[in-house]
């Protein structure tokens, strides 16, 4: 496991302006990995990706890379590169001329530079562009031309500050595919910096979540969708029915008044907690079958599935499902035990930020 | 840290290039000494005087009046002039750019001397161009607008234009749109632009001078007509007064900018402080302005026009002649006859009265542009000698143009503590042994008068032999010549920078005062007596009032308040011999017949000749 | 979004401030006194000591160009790093001792300068060698380095706050060294600054007149003096004015490479 980390940030703490950015971070990143750092803007998530890549220095705290201390390695000295947000590509010169910048640089042969140019832009798909300007591309080509850049010197961790962000969505979509292709082809370790939960979702490897300058859940794809940690992971990622609820007993909670059996132990009796419940764990069944019922108050269609909004014991529930049900009619709620996701309320009021137990 | 203390140093020493200047004119403001080379002790007396000096502070206001709207004006132009190329495509562009350097390629006395002349052909056609403030701000607004636009456009080329779009988007009208969004964005170099357009403008003077009417007067004009006779100790005063109030303001909007220093966005308080401090600086501008407005007092009274060298009257002579006629005099200065010529000839100004040296005098008769004076008018003119009065034919042969002001020989002046032999020859000139320490004079005929009375000739031969024989001498001096100077003999002598120089015999008077170990001679091989004469111009619109000008002048008493003033010798054997002993048998103020005797008086050789000398001399200097 | 509009009182400005003006200095330049046509007013500019006068001004005016940039640059830097506030007070500065008048400023280098002057007056007091600059191109140099900082300073400076600090790092992130990235990044990026700085000094410091007078003690001959004496005391304005055609044209072509620059940076300063 240890051998594994190929990236180590130890008690990360960086201040701007008397406030904290990032507090006592600790993350690792393994090899070949790729590890996405997902958040609201102002998280810290930018933050840690720049002191990995040497921009900023930490306040506290060390950065070790393959086990060695480069906390205070300038970045040209670190093996590692970044595909900047606003892709920074050097207006002044060709594509070719950006692309073969860090090459020439490390003093590699002519030869050698004209066939990695050729194939990063054949990797990028954009064979044939090396005497254009960088102000002739579009922003999707420049996002390309700014990977290609970075990955011609054969980095061992690439980082990635929200490359698609400028991008419309079908635009992204396709960079979503190109980039989990191009990880795969490079065997290289990619960190990614986003927002967007369902680009963190499509691509990651392992996602960090993060709010206010603290982790708040580390995991997979999978994990962090199907058991968030807190509310705030629960709501960040993807859409969620978030409910104050008490926990009767070990697999029982009473969810706005009625008691739903379910598969979590360890919460104590009685006990204040809240429960997510996914949208598209919820089933709409007749009246009398369900757990509590409610009355459907609005139906949108959204392609795959329809979006419903059901008023049930004073809690308005966000429903997905294939079925369509008529505004009005009366539904009952159910929900297998599985999908009842149990998390203990944040511990005071403001601190909604949890550190997580490692 | 070694970094940051090595950009400190930096920024420190670059700070000390720039202000050591500075900082030495503040203290010249406090010297006692009228000489820049002098320490004469500390005193506030010259900030007394400027306060009360109304010559100076009506330049004040002009320079600051003529900077401020020529600033503003080429600011506006010159910025919708940024906006409207960058609009454009490049080869119309290209060609804007190309005329918008043209002010700034151009030396400014071609600019200066073009501009006049534009301004003489369209006052005929709108009398607006007549020389006067007017002319000089438009021509400051010309030379103005290159630097604006070359501050601005580079600003345009960064701004984001979708950020215009944008907010034409939100509903803003183009023009809101400029002002909201566009200006704020370029703010920086219209600031800049700005202010380089008001220092510029301060700065200026060549084309100042050549475009400004007559009593329109900017400091930079004024400090260039004293060059001759040293720079007026009031003039530092006003320099270190006008600096330290700017930094001073300065200072007051900068110091809350730093206590704020970690908010992004100016708390009001100190928003309202800076607000004040600029309300409070423009006010001070407008004051100024006002108080010596230029134009203040323009009722129709009687007036005339005088144009003299620098520092050549009293300023109480003509506050006294005002009091006593209530003609009003508009005085205007200038720096050398070559100078005064081209403003005269061009007819740009209606001077009455004007005050040429002898050559020009001829010169100027020669080519018609003097009126004949109406001696009934001057009956003191019976006071100056006759002598000066025969002496003047040999420019103005039957005395009818001209008559004669101030008078001197040139000779050398040394210093005795570093010149141990007798002086009384042109010869020490060329002793390989002063080697670096002679001052000679920075005019074409001055030098060569040395050169050709030295060889026994004429100073106004135009024997091409003679004076290629003189050009060889003045090369061969080359090496002992430590500076070819106008003005600043006096001062370097004084400061003991070298040990000879050559000069006019009123300065000499003065240095002595100075610095006791200097004298002066006249050597013996004869020198050039020279005589500055009143002369009253063809286009004159008060004939009258300049005759009863020259009369008043020529009083014994007023004589002798201009000796007093300027040190100079008079022509006025009345004044002459009101002044004490001492001074009457100074053989430096007034030279005994056998010095004058010795020397020559320069004639005006024609063009071709003028041509030659200055072939000649040019070559001295290129070697 | 037409703006075109707005340059067009400039343009009427400049026909009838600059360019007519200039049609007048044409006329002059091609004509003797008595009003026929001819070449030899600009031909005059081969006489030798014409031509020495040109050499001597292209080449202290490059010298003083060179050192302005060199110590503009470094400042530019310091000044970028500097937060805006604290920049823009600093940049005040830099123009404030131009509110003192240039001829009293250089008069000052006069006082500074003089073999008993003050500098010397410090270096004998601490027993160093004296310096002996004053009237020598040494001494021209430094007035116009003096007075001509300025204009190197501020459009550098204006030219390096534009430039992304992502740019740099991207060129840092890539492997450059901070001397590679200000080599390969930061001087072309700059580069439009550059070029007007250069022009706003190497152009007056080609056609001064009045720093070599003063600080040359007269005794160094440049263009400026030359065509400043046609003027003045030639009275010879059609040969003044020829030279001065000529010696525009020589700092058209001495600026061509900026314009050759502008082709293919599309900033246009020239």
């Amino acid at each position: 496991m240890a051998k594994d980390k190929l990236i180590d940030l130890i008690n990360i703490s960086k201040k701007f302006d008397d406030q904290y950015v990032l507090d006592e971070l600790n993350l690792y990143i393994r090899r070949n990995e790729f590890l996405t750092l997902l958040g609201p803007s102002g998280c810290g998530k930018t933050t840690t990706l720049r002191i990995i890549g040497g921009f900023e220095t930490p306040d506290t705290g060390s950065v070790l890379f393959e086990g060695k201390d480069i906390t205070s390695l300038p970045p040209y000295q670190r093996n590692l590169n970044t595909v900047f947000q606003k892709y920074a590509l050097f207006t002044h010169m060709t594509i070719a001329e950006n692309i073969a910048f860090g090459l020439k640089i490390k003093k590699k042969s002519q030869s050698y530079i004209q066939d990695k140019i050729k194939y990063a832009l054949k990797l990028v798909n954009l064979d044939g562009y090396e005497n254009r300007r960088a102000d002739q591309l579009s922003g999707g080509q420049q996002q390309r031309i700014a990977i290609a850049r970075a990955i011609v010197n054969e980095p061992k961790v690439l980082l990635l500050d929200e490359p698609l962000g400028a991008l419309d969505l079908k635009l992204r979509q396709e960079m979503q595919y190109e980039l989990m292709r191009l990880k795969e082809e490079l065997g290289i370790t990619f960190v990614y910096v986003t927002h967007d939960q369902e680009e963190a979702l499509t691509m990651s490897d392992t996602i960090v979540v993060m709010n206010q300058g603290y982790i708040q859940q580390i995991g997979t794809p999978e994990d962090i969708y199907n058991e968030p940690e807190n509310a705030f992971v629960a709501d960040f990622i993807g859409d969620s029915n978030i409910i104050p609820s008490i926990m009767i007993e070990d697999r029982l909670v009473e969810i706005l008044g009625a008691r739903f059996p379910c598969v979590d132990v360890g919460f104590g009796q009685d006990n204040p907690v809240d429960v997510v419940i996914r949208p598209e764990d919820i089933e709409l069944v007749d009246p009398e079958d369900g757990i509590i019922q409610g009355i459907v108050t609005s139906v949108i269609f959204k392609g795959v599935h329809y979006e419903m909004d059901v008023m049930a014991n004073g809690f308005e529930w966000l429903v997905h499902s294939t079925n369509m049900v008529p505004v009005g009619t009366r539904v009952g709620i159910r929900v297998i035990p599985f999908n009842i996701q149990i998390m203990n309320k944040p511990e005071s009021e403001d601190e909604e930020a949890v550190v997580p137990d490692e | 840290m070694v970094k940051r203390f090595i950009e400190k140093c930096y920024l420190a020493m670059i700070f000390i290039l720039l202000y050591a200047p500075i900082v030495t004119l503040i203290v010249l403001s406090f010297n006692r000494s009228k000489s820049r080379a002098k320490w004469g002790g500390f005193t506030f007396q010259w900030y007394v005087e400027m306060v009360k000096n109304e010559q100076i502070i009506r330049a004040l206001s002009t320079t600051l009046l003529v900077a401020v709207v020529s600033a503003v004006v080429a600011t506006l132009i010159g910025t919708a002039a940024a906006i409207g190329m960058n609009a454009m495509p490049k080869k119309k562009r290209t060609l804007m750019m190309a005329g918008t350097n043209i002010p700034m390629m151009n030396a400014d006395i071609v600019t200066g001397i073009s501009l006049m002349l534009l301004f003489i052909r369209l006052s005929d056609v709108v009398p607006f161009f007549r020389l006067g403030l007017a002319t000089v701000i438009f021509a400051h607004i010309t030379f103005n607008i290159p630097y604006v636009i070359l501050s601005v456009l580079p600003k345009l080329k960064q701004t984001n234009r979708s950020m215009y779009e944008a907010a034409l988007d939100l509903g803003a009208t183009p023009l809101a749109a400029f002002f909201k969004v566009v200006l704020p964005d370029i703010m920086p170099g219209v600031v800049t632009g700005f202010l380089l357009a008001f220092t510029m403008s301060l700065d200026d003077f060549i084309i100042t001078h050549f475009t400004k009417g007559a009593g329109v007067d900017t400091l930079s004009t004024k400090i260039y007509s004293e060059v001759r006779k040293g720079i007026k100790p009031e003039i530092y005063a006003l320099s270190a007064l006008m600096f330290t109030t700017v930094l001073l303001l300065l200072f007051l909007i900068n110091k809350r900018g730093e206590e704020k220093k970690e908010r992004r966005i100016p708390s009001a308080a100190a928003l309202r402080v800076k607000r004040a401090v600029y309300a409070v600086g423009f006010l001070l501008l407008l004051l100024v302005i006002w108080i010596g407005y230029p134009g203040k007092d323009e009722e129709k009274q009687e007036q005339i026009v005088v144009y003299n060298w620098g520092e050549y009257m009293d300023p109480d002579v003509i506050t006294q002649f005002e009091k006593e006629t209530g003609i009003k005099v508009v005085y205007e200065e200038f720096e050398t006859n070559e100078i005064m010529y081209p403003k005269v000839k061009s007819g740009a100004v209606a001077y009455d009265l004007v005050c040429p040296s002898d050559y020009m005098i001829q010169r100027m008769i020669g080519e018609d542009m003097l009126a004949k004076i109406n001696f009934d008018n001057i009956p003191n003119y019976k006071n100056i000698g006759k002598s000066y009065i025969d002496g003047a034919k040999s420019f103005d042969p039957k005395n009818e143009y001209s008559v004669p002001y101030i008078w001197g020989t040139v000779g050398i002046l040394y210093n005795k503590k570093m010149v141990k032999e007798p002086v009384d020859s042109w010869d020490i000139l060329w002793d390989p042994k002063y080697k670096d320490q002679i001052l000679m004079q920075d005019s074409v005929r001055d030098s060569f008068a040395v050169a050709l009375k030295k060889l026994g000739y004429s100073l106004n031969s135009t024997d091409m032999d003679e004076l290629e024989e003189a050009k060889n001498l003045l090369l061969r001096q080359k090496p002992n010549v430590q500076a070819y100077v106008i003005d600043q003999v006096r001062d370097k002598m004084i400061g003991n920078e070298a040990a000879l120089g050559v000069i006019y015999s009123g300065e000499a008077i003065y240095v002595q005062k100075e610095n006791p170990d200097i004298d002066y001679v006249v050597p013996k091989e004869g020198s050039n007596l020279w005589l500055d004469c009143w002369v009253i111009p063809k286009n004159c619109k008060n004939k009258e009032g300049a005759e009863k000008f020259l009369n008043f002048l020529c009083r014994p008493e007023i004589g002798v308040m201009n000796f007093d003033y300027i040190t100079y010798s008079t022509p006025n054997e009345a004044s002459r011999k009101l002044l004490p002993e001492e001074i009457q048998k100074n053989p430096i103020a007034f030279p005994g017949d056998d010095i004058i005797s010795r020397c020559e008086t320069f004639r005006y050789l024609g063009e071709e000749a003028d041509a030659y000398y200055n072939k000649l001399w040019r070559s001295i200097k290129s070697k | 979004m037409n703006k075109k509009w707005l340059s067009y009182p400039y343009g009427l400005w400049m026909a009838a401030f600059i360019i007519l003006p200039l049609l007048m200095i044409v006329y002059y330049g091609f004509t003797t006194k008595d009003g026929s046509f001819t070449f030899s007013n600009l031909t005059q500019i081969a006489y030798p000591d014409h031509l020495k006068a040109l050499g001597l001004s292209l080449l202290l005016a490059v010298v003083s160009t060179v050192i302005c940039l060199v110590l503009s640059y470094p400042l530019a830097m310091i000044l970028n790093k500097k937060s805006m506030n604290q920049a823009s007070f600093i940049v005040l500065i830099f123009i404030l001792p131009m509110w003192m008048n240039f001829l009293l400023r250089t008069l000052a280098w006069q006082n500074l300068l003089e073999n008993n002057g003050v500098i010397n007056g410090v270096l004998s007091f601490f027993h160093l060698p004296q310096i002996h600059i004053i009237n020598t191109p040494a001494a021209i140099v430094l007035g116009m380095i003096y007075n001509f900082l300025p204009f190197m300073v501020l459009p550098i400076y204006n030219s390096l706050i534009k430039i992304d600090p992502e740019i740099i790092h991207a060129a840092y992130d890539l492997g450059a060294t901070p001397v590679i990235a200000f080599f390969r990044i930061i001087l072309p990026l700059s580069m439009p600054g550059v070029v007007s700085g250069i022009t706003m000094v190497f152009v007056p410091a080609m056609t001064t007149f009045v720093i070599s007078d003063l600080l040359g003690g007269s005794k160094v001959l440049l263009i400026g003096n030359v065509i400043e004496q046609e003027f003045k005391q030639g009275y010879n304005w059609h040969v003044g004015s020829g030279m001065s055609l000529v010696l525009m044209a020589f700092i058209l072509i001495s600026m061509a490479f900026t314009v050759k620059y502008d082709d293919t940076e599309g900033t246009g300063l020239w």
